[in-house]
């Protein structure tokens, strides 16, 4: 028989990788590539495919509007090349053709846009929508694209004023249910922003929608001034800065931007900027339904850009308020040539910005928008980002106060409203299993090597509920790229939203993390993986149906050196992930997990990610968890952490020497030195069930045999794993029973030591090293 | 007390006095070498020294911003394994158990790696977190 090469199948697992890499994300919207011009150019529809979400459009015109969008029209009569200017009057205005990306910024689960391109017809109806790049990991790896494309296409037909909402629409009627994708909520959300936000921006700008009069802002007579400190404590003036890392630009030690703003229609705000003289006259100059803001900034940069220069419009800076978005044009513009308030800081930039209508009311909450390209620092592309800071006039300021706004909660709130139940079950779940594991010393007491049921009962359930609840219900797998992401969260940008917008996963990780320093990496791995709990079912099963004979272990000397190919793996996605996250993610695909769990059955996806996942299920019914012991990358990343783990399985002096426990251990973690190396300890509990069984384990065995001989009792067994010592016992006084206790006392265990003797957990030896030598290996 | 278990135990491993001894981890932690690495080696040692003292100089100016991130991670990762080497021979030990405990261990170079690296991470988000929140705070004060 030819001998096992560890190259060989290194090679093997290499080529196998880069199928998987191949067949993942061929031919879809993940991070293609997009000209360019798609975001600049006039010509929308020379780098997008706008006849695909408008049927029956012929002819497009140029980008217009602000925001931006293109008119569709179908031609009613011939081209007459002869007389081209009558041309425009035999084609009709079918529809509207935009770009999500030009309209809002709302991120996904990646924190990136899905750039959709969306078509809407004269009457405000969705004809049409199309993805043209995402960046959603779950869509890669996971889910199909098909899905958000399916997704999506629910949308045509649906009215932009239309209040559209993921799952089963209110009871009021009020509102329009979608159906969501199962394990992608975050992007889900996301997308139902962007579709329904963009079409009704363009649905109101071209006047298909008009939107509900807002009650105006009637605001109290004053003729008070406050110098610049108390506007700001009063929220009369907002400040909204940004950093330079932010936008993903060096740090010169100057902010990026650093904005004052403040509405000046409000006597106290206009008289204290302005002086009384000088916001007369421009409240004098003002229509009823104009407003007045100023803003001064510092900064590397400018808030008035230079689109003003070429277009006549301030691209950098929006007032948005609800679904209003307003823009400036150079004409809204005026001249700020001081500040009158006392304390205003010196400034580098200002102007005074007309509002002009469009249904904005200062009574209620608005948004200074200050709008950005920020740089990816590790693609080198640039994105569009937000930046903003609410305003809202307080309540002395207006006649009547404010009127009462019930706010919309946000995103990630409304995920975890909708997952309560499941939430509740999760943490039931876990709540309960941490229970057990820590009554495990009552458990393996009660059970013994040929009746184990006091402790593979509550495994074998545990197990069930973990693939069946966790796994193939609630989609809620962890995996080596929520590390990554943590990873990349942690040097990048941390953004708490992101890891709440999957409450499952979220709890899931806080337990996991909690109990690794407690416990190390068994726990989960062992215990509530779901793809572990499957793997260890599907082994327990055919052991049952007759495959018991064929099931083995590794060699040891094969194990102790495939066991480092999962940190290899490990090493090798946090190294990548750092140079493209996309990368990492698609080779993340050595994990299993999306092909058992998120594409509803594995026949779904790709012959290669088949052929390597029935490789790994063969393979798990002759071999216990061969994924968990040799390639998994999360496996490896929680064993790392686990070294440091509080309190570790009860070892005997006896144990360097005999190899009982070894034998039995599926995880092969027990050395030959008799140590359990707890990186590779699943906590399967075998050895501990031995450890207390009287027949099973050889000192205890031996000293059982030894007083049956005798004729000694046999005493109960102690924490120690022995039996309790027989000591005659000498009658004393009262006096001396006294002396005794009070020595006792002084002589009493460190704190450490109760606290470790009171939970139950053989640790802490008074004396140290010596100890340590014999019992903790 | 054999001179094997000098060379791989801390010299503090029998202290009953929690916090001195927890002083004295802290110390480990952020120290990798030992006077007995000091004794053999003084070249390496200084070379180290001054190589420890440009990765700390690095990581600060990651932190406010000055240094591109991956650079930062790959410092991070050159003197990881700089100081597992170190620490294999000048401090060949780890703790086993709960923190508060006095189970020290002689490492192997596993062990090793898993302390250093994830000591390391916890070293630099502290870093990180806590320069941020200066950070902010000396924007906040303008």
């Amino acid at each position: 028989m030819r001998p096992f090469h560890l190259l060989s199948f290194i090679r093997i697992l290499c080529t196998l990788s880069w199928l998987l890499w191949s067949a993942s994300g061929f031919g879809s919207a993940y991070e293609a590539p997009l000209p360019s011009q798609l975001s600049t150019d006039p010509d929308l529809c020379a780098y997008a495919p706008c006849k695909d979400v408008i049927p029956g459009a012929d002819a497009f015109s140029p980008r217009k509007g602000r925001p931006t969008y293109v008119e569709a029209y179908r031609n009613t009569g011939e081209r007459d090349d002869k007389h081209p200017e009558t041309n425009s009057a035999r084609r009709e205005l079918i529809g509207y053709v935009f770009l999500s990306t030009d309209i809002v910024d709302i991120p996904g689960y990646s924190g990136k846009p899905v750039v959709t391109l969306i078509g809407m017809d004269t009457r405000g109806v969705i004809t049409g929508a199309r993805i043209l790049k995402h960046s959603e990991p779950i869509l890669l790896v996971g889910i199909p694209e098909e899905k958000l494309t399916k997704f999506i296409g629910q949308y045509v037909g649906k009215f932009a004023g239309s209040k559209v909402e993921i799952g089963t629409a209110r009871a009021d009627g009020d509102s329009i249910g979608l159906d969501a994708i199962s394990g992608a909520t975050v992007t889900v959300i996301a997308q139902n922003q962007v579709m329904m936000r963009s079409s009704y921006a363009i649905a109101k700008q071209v006047g298909i929608i008009k939107a509900d009069p807002k009650v105006p802002a009637r605001f109290v007579p004053s003729a008070e001034t406050q110098d610049w400190p108390a506007l700001l404590a009063d929220g009369l003036i907002r400040h909204l800065r940004v950093r330079p890392d932010e936008v993903g630009v060096a740090d010169s030690g100057e902010p990026y931007i650093d904005m004052y703003f403040g509405y000046l229609n409000v006597p106290v705000v206009g008289r204290s900027v302005l002086g009384p003289e000088n916001w007369q006259r421009l409240m004098a100059d003002l229509k009823p339904d104009e407003h007045a803001l100023f803003i001064v900034a510092n900064g590397t940069a400018s808030f008035k850009g230079s689109g003003f220069v070429r277009g006549g419009i301030y691209d950098r800076i929006q007032v948005v308020q609800d679904v209003d978005t307003h823009t400036f044009r150079d004409t809204d513009y005026l001249n700020l040539y001081g500040i009158a308030a006392a304390g205003a800081p010196t400034y580098r930039e200002s102007g005074i910005f007309i509002l002009r209508g469009g249904n904005f009311s200062a009574a209620y909450p608005w948004s200074l928008v200050f709008l950005a390209n920020k740089l990816d620092q590790q693609t080198g592309t640039k994105t569009f980002a937000n930046f903003d800071r609410e305003y809202w006039l307080p309540a002395r300021t207006l006649e009547g106060g404010r009127p009462e706004i019930v706010k919309p909660a946000p995103t990630w709130l409304r995920i975890w409203q909708a997952k309560l139940s499941q939430i509740i079950g999760l943490i039931l779940l876990l709540a309960a299993t941490a229970t057990l594991y820590a009554m495990r010393d009552r458990l393996v007491r009660r059970a013994t090597r040929k009746d184990k049921r006091w402790v593979s009962i509550p495994k074998y359930l545990i197990w069930t509920l973990s693939a069946g609840f966790i796994g193939f219900y609630s989609l809620a797998q962890p995996s080596i790229t929520q590390i990554l992401t943590w990873f990349h969260s942690l040097v990048f940008h941390w953004r708490w939203e992101l890891f709440l917008s999957d409450p499952l996963i979220f709890i899931f990780w806080m337990f996991i993390i909690v109990t690794v320093f407690i416990w190390g990496r068994g726990l989960f791995c062992g215990w509530l993986c779901p793809y572990g709990a499957l793997s260890e079912i599907s082994f327990k099963i055919a052991g049952a149906l007759g495959l018991k004979r064929f099931q083995f272990h590794l060699p040891m000397r094969w194990h102790d050196r495939l066991k480092w190919l999962k940190y290899g793996i490990f090493a090798l996605l946090v190294v990548v992930s750092f140079y493209s996250m996309s990368t990492a993610e698609r080779m993340a695909e050595v994990e299993p997990f999306k092909s058992t769990f998120f594409v509803g059955g594995v026949w779904n996806r790709t012959w290669p990610f088949v052929l390597y996942w029935v490789m790994l299920a063969v393979a798990g019914l002759f071999i216990e968890r061969p994924f968990c012991k040799y390639l998994c990358p999360l496996g490896a990343g929680l064993a790392m952490p686990t070294t440091f783990r509080w309190f570790a399985l009860k070892r005997k002096a006896e144990c360097e020497t005999c190899h009982a426990c070894q034998k039995g251990c599926g995880s092969l973690a027990i050395e030959d030195t008799g140590r359990i190396d707890q990186r590779e300890c699943l906590l399967c509990l075998e050895c501990q069930i031995l450890y207390y069984d009287d027949h099973t384990c050889p000192p205890l065995t031996k000293e059982r045999r030894r007083r049956t001989r005798s004729g000694l009792e046999l005493t109960p067994i102690g924490a120690d794993g022995y039996y309790i010592p027989i000591k005659p016992i000498v009658a004393r006084t009262m006096e001396e029973t006294d002396r005794e206790a009070l020595n006792k006392s002084v002589r009493a265990e460190p704190v450490e030591a109760q606290v470790a003797s009171a939970l139950g957990f053989d640790k802490l030896s008074p004396n140290g090293v010596v100890l340590d030598q014999r019992f903790h290996r | 007390m054999s001179e094997k278990r000098i060379r791989l135990l801390p010299h503090y491993a029998d202290d009953y006095h929690s916090l001195r001894r927890l002083a004295w981890e802290v110390w480990d932690h952020l120290w990798p070498w030992s006077r007995h690495s000091f004794r053999r080696g003084r070249f390496a040692v200084a070379l180290s020294f001054g190589l420890a003292t440009v990765v700390t100089a690095v990581w600060v100016l990651a932190a406010v911003g000055r240094v591109a991130s991956n650079a930062t991670l790959g410092w991070w990762i050159g003197w990881s394994v700089f100081e597992v080497l170190v620490r294999l021979e000048s401090k060949p030990y780890i703790k086993d158990g709960p923190w508060w405990g006095r189970n020290y261990r002689s490492a192997n170079l596993m062990d090793m790696i898993c302390y250093v690296s994830f000591k390391n991470l916890l070293i630099a988000a502290l870093l990180f977190l806590a320069i941020r929140v200066l950070k902010a705070l000396a924007w906040i004060g303008g």
